[in-house]
């Protein structure tokens, strides 16, 4: 309530800062001139102008077109060679309004092939020491042999086509060149090893258990597929590094998958042929999961899995999967799963919620898995749309990685079946945001191969939401002592040692994530504080939910860039946000705001000495001047004790009269009267620009939080003022007081001056308790 | 085929870059110089992940950190992993690091170290050798605030030590 209702008073007090700055010294030397540095400078240099295919508001324009792929695939495992082979019908449609002359297909598991340049591309070096699995490996030149062998490339007559691979693309030459709105179809026919991706690492491949001989696979890239062409990038054409992930065409799926008898297969899709591969006691199971909301039903129960582990079926199955619509397609097989399913409530739709699990997974999995899944979909189709496929899988794998419907996660037990916190803690947050990936980016579809940020960003930001709801569906999945789900990316403060650290080491977010370097804080943790921050602190959890789900709303099943995603939450939003993503997403700027000074100012008498010195310094005459209020500076030279007492109106009659003249009664007796002002600084040491976040103390203990925008800035990047007239007395001034913009260094927030404990004595101090 | 079952960890590096886990090999370890205490305060941050593998491996195959259990046994090796792993000269003399504790926060494990009795510091050098035996790529952030001048800087295998001079 100690708003400034003395505006006239604080009008003469800020001409009274002007009149200072009027009697500095001349001018110093002339600068050259310059280009428009302003913090606040529109983003037109950084973003293409909007054209059809995309929007000023970041929509898709009305000329927005995306390709189709379709693919018919027969697949087989061979579970003694650890071997998959496949063949395949790719059903192509140019949706473009360009001819083609070629099609590129992806080679994925090219980059594990012995001719792959990624290991050319790290750089290494000789230390003292070195392991002997490292030194071996390096330097005695044993590879494991992957990639793809690829038999046939033909078109659906069986002619071969001409085609040529360039590492982890393969150029396929089209008879005659493609027109808009034409299909062409070809075959292709491959086979690779499949790696170990516990031994070998990877983003699929098997894991072995010397238990009973067995493997789990969890397959993904296991097939050619097409490569994106786009109105921003044409045929996408940047290689699989290893790193960067996936551009993927929406298409619609039909595969058959034989694998031995007694595996246990889920993958992307409806299952067409249920009835061939379910025994009759899993078909009433299934029958009754489709109506559990509350508990998962064990489809496959863990007694079954451990009873058909220690066997091996001669025998094979074909399990049929269709799916509609969707970027890419994974499964999961092995005789080890235990597989459990429940229903799932969204606005408007039941799903299903899923996982396949290994008895190495439990207790931790038959308990968690399948609840955080439901509690997953519940929460990011709140956040954006209700989740448009029928099921989410999730799998037992030590990794954690994401495809449509399908995704695999760590969390492991020990062998007593014991599990700590971070385990758990860990288990659950992978298992949200893989899951989370369903919507980003496999519905959003995202180019991740050219930024990271957009898909793991943004999905990480959803999962700290998701976390949180989590918590409070499930509160017995928190451990004793926890009120909250415990969320390492998210909280402002967690970034401050990435961003406050060595500038030689960090990337700005809008970096291809193969060059940038660290990798995690760079693409995930960094864009989801800053999307974490501007939706608590800057636009409000109303404006950006609105503007989030808008972008989500525009781009289900499509392609958007970066631009269409900044473009959307201000179009949706009314807040020219162009200041936050030119310092958030494409510098490596960080905040560090600060209390540079506080000056405390008296009302004293216009006394004639006072009167005359103003009217010379302006060439004025006395009687020229207006109306003045005179104000001393505590500590300067003309301040004295006795300026202390008196209220402005006693002191300055000037005031009084003017009132008087200006103000019926009734209005004087809503005017306050302040009796404290002061001058307060802010300095802004970052390079950020942020709202100024502050909180007044006064003395009779009450505090007072006022945000200034952080268009403050705008004229001064350096530092700003505030004269602050109020009725009572400041005591403190913090800024940044719950630590939500990321300052990094907060020694500079308070006045008076808190000397801030060291984290280093603070630690001591508490263990000498 | 079982003997030939080796790794390449460097091709793997770009492969381990999983969805979630943190990828990259970093511990961070502030020092500074609190010239009025005469004291040197060193504060490493390791990923309890990372150090739980290294104690597994090294001392004992059965501990799990941050369960609040054998916290005593895991304090008497983290001293003395670190205490091998840390070296640091002060004007030319080899110093004696004390252990002052540990304490987690998330998946961090915040290490305090502290050598004491120091009255300046014309030159100082430091040795991290945190995790390279059991990283290849594992790189140690140092972060040094003496006489008043920051610094920062990675140690990593090939180059594990560095040299400061305040003259």
């Amino acid at each position: 309530m100690n708003k400034f209702k003395y505006y006239f008073l604080s009008a003469l007090f800020v001409s009274f800062g002007v009149f200072a700055q009027e009697q500095e010294p001349e001018q110093p030397e002339r600068k050259p001139g310059h280009t428009n540095q302003n913090k606040f400078k529109q983003l037109y240099d950084e973003f293409s102008t909007p054209n059809m295919f995309r929007a000023g508001s970041g929509a898709p324009g009305p000329a927005y077109y995306q390709q189709q792929a379709d693919y018919k695939m027969d697949i087989v495992l061979d579970d003694d060679k650890a071997r998959l082979s496949g063949y395949e019908t790719i059903t192509y449609t140019n949706n473009s309004p360009d001819e083609l002359k070629y099609l590129w297909v992806q080679l994925d598991q090219n980059m594990r092939a012995r001719d792959s340049k990624t290991p050319l591309i790290n750089t290494s070096g000789f230390s003292g020491v070195q392991r002997a699995s490292t030194f071996t490996s390096s330097y005695l030149k044993y590879r494991f042999d992957g990639g793809f062998i690829i038999e046939e490339v033909s078109d659906i007559n069986g002619r071969a086509l001409p085609h040529m691979i360039n590492r982890t693309m393969m150029r396929v030459e089209l008879p005659a060149p493609m027109q808009t709105g034409e299909k062409f179809s070809f075959n292709i026919k491959w086979w690779y090893n499949i790696n170990d991706h516990v031994k070998d690492g990877g983003r699929s491949g098997y894991e072995y258990f010397e238990e009973n001989d067995n493997r789990i696979y969890v397959i993904a890239q296991f097939f050619p597929r097409m490569a994106v062409y786009s109105d921003v990038e044409g045929w996408q054409n940047s290689q699989f590094w290893g790193r960067d992930e996936f551009a993927l065409t929406f298409g619609d799926y039909e595969v058959n998958i034989t694998v031995p008898a007694d595996h246990i297969l889920d993958g992307t899709g409806r299952l067409t042929n249920r009835k061939e591969v379910f025994s009759k006691d899993m078909m009433k199971r299934y029958a009754k999961a489709k109506k559990s909301f509350d508990e998962p039903v064990l489809i496959v129960t863990q007694e079954e899995a451990e009873a058909t582990e220690k066997k091996k079926s001669s025998d094979t199955k074909t399990w049929k999967l269709h799916a509609e619509n969707v970027r890419d397609f994974g499964f999961a097989t092995s005789r080890k799963f235990i597989w459990d399913m429940m229903a799932v409530k969204l606005e408007n739709k039941n799903v299903m919620a899923v996982s396949l699990y290994s008895k190495e997974g439990n207790p931790l999995w038959e308990d968690w898995s399948t609840k955080t899944v439901a509690s997953t979909l519940i929460s990011y189709s709140r956040m954006t749309f209700d989740y448009p496929y029928h099921k989410a899988i999730s799998v037992h794998a030590p990794m954690g990685m994401e495809y449509p419907m399908i995704c695999f996660n760590f969390g492991r037990p020990d062998k007593e079946g014991n599990y700590s916190d971070r385990t758990k803690y860990g288990m659950m947050g992978v298992i949200i945001h893989e899951v989370g990936h369903n919507f980003f980016p496999m519905i959003i579809n995202s180019d991740e191969r050219q930024w990271t940020w957009m898909d793991e960003g943004l999905n990480t930001f959803v999962q700290y939401i998701a976390q949180g709801d989590f918590g409070k569906l499930y509160p017995a999945a928190l451990s004793e002592g926890h009120d909250i789900f415990p969320s390492r990316r998210g909280p402002a403060k967690n970034i401050v040692p990435y961003m406050g650290g060595n500038q030689d080491f960090i990337a700005p977010i809008m970096t291809k994530g193969l060059n940038t370097y660290q990798f995690g804080n760079n693409a995930y943790g960094k864009p989801a504080t800053a999307l974490n921050i501007l939706r608590e602190t800057i636009m409000g959890p109303e404006l950006f939910d609105y503007a989030f789900k808008e972008y989500a709303r525009r781009w289900k099943f499509k392609h958007p860039t970066p631009e269409d995603f900044f473009r959307t939450m201000e179009d949706a939003s009314a807040m020219d946000l162009d200041w936050f993503w030119r310092g958030w997403f494409y510098t490596t700027d960080y905040v560090d705001i600060g209390l540079k000074e506080v000056k405390r100012y008296y009302v004293v008498p216009a006394t004639k000495e006072r009167i005359e010195a103003t009217a010379k310094r302006f060439n004025r005459t006395v009687e020229e001047l207006p109306p003045l209020v005179y104000m001393v500076e505590e500590g300067s030279e003309e301040f004295t004790e006795d300026m202390r007492t008196g209220s402005p109106l006693e002191n300055a009659p000037t005031l009084k009269e003017y009132l008087m003249d200006n103000f019926t009664s009734e209005e004087r007796k809503e005017i306050k009267e302040p009796k404290y002002f002061y001058s307060v600084t802010f300095e802004k040491p970052g390079g950020l620009v942020m709202p100024l976040i502050v909180e007044y103390t006064y003395a009779d203990g009450t505090k007072e939080k006022i945000t200034y925008p952080a268009q403050i800035w705008r004229l001064n990047d350096n530092e700003v003022s505030k004269a602050i007239a109020s009725d009572k007395e400041i005591v403190g001034i913090i800024i940044d007081p719950d630590l939500e913009t990321a300052d990094i260094d907060t020694s500079n927030n308070s006045w008076p001056k808190e000397e801030q404990e060291s984290l280093f004595d603070a630690f001591k101090n508490k263990i000498k308790d | 085929m079982k003997a030939f079952k080796f790794v390449l960890l460097i091709l793997l590096l770009p492969l381990l870059a999983y969805t979630t886990a943190h990828k990259f090999y970093v511990t961070v370890t502030q020092i500074e110089f609190i010239i009025e205490k005469q004291t040197v305060q060193i504060i490493s941050r390791i990923f309890i992940d990372d150090f739980e593998a290294l104690i597994r491996q090294r001392y004992d195959e059965n501990i799990t950190l941050d369960t609040s259990k054998e916290e005593i046994l895991i304090d008497i090796y983290i001293e003395r992993y670190l205490k091998e792993k840390i070296k640091i000269k002060i004007n030319d003399s080899i110093k004696n690091i004390v252990f002052i504790g540990k304490e987690y926060e998330d998946d961090i494990v915040y290490c305090y170290l502290e050598i004491e009795n120091i009255q300046s510091i014309n030159s100082f050098e430091i040795t991290s050798q945190i995790l390279f035996d059991l990283f290849d790529e594992q790189q140690n952030i140092i972060k040094t605030n003496i006489n008043s001048k920051t610094k920062s800087f990675i140690l990593i295998p090939q180059n594990y030590k560095r040299v400061l001079n305040f003259n």
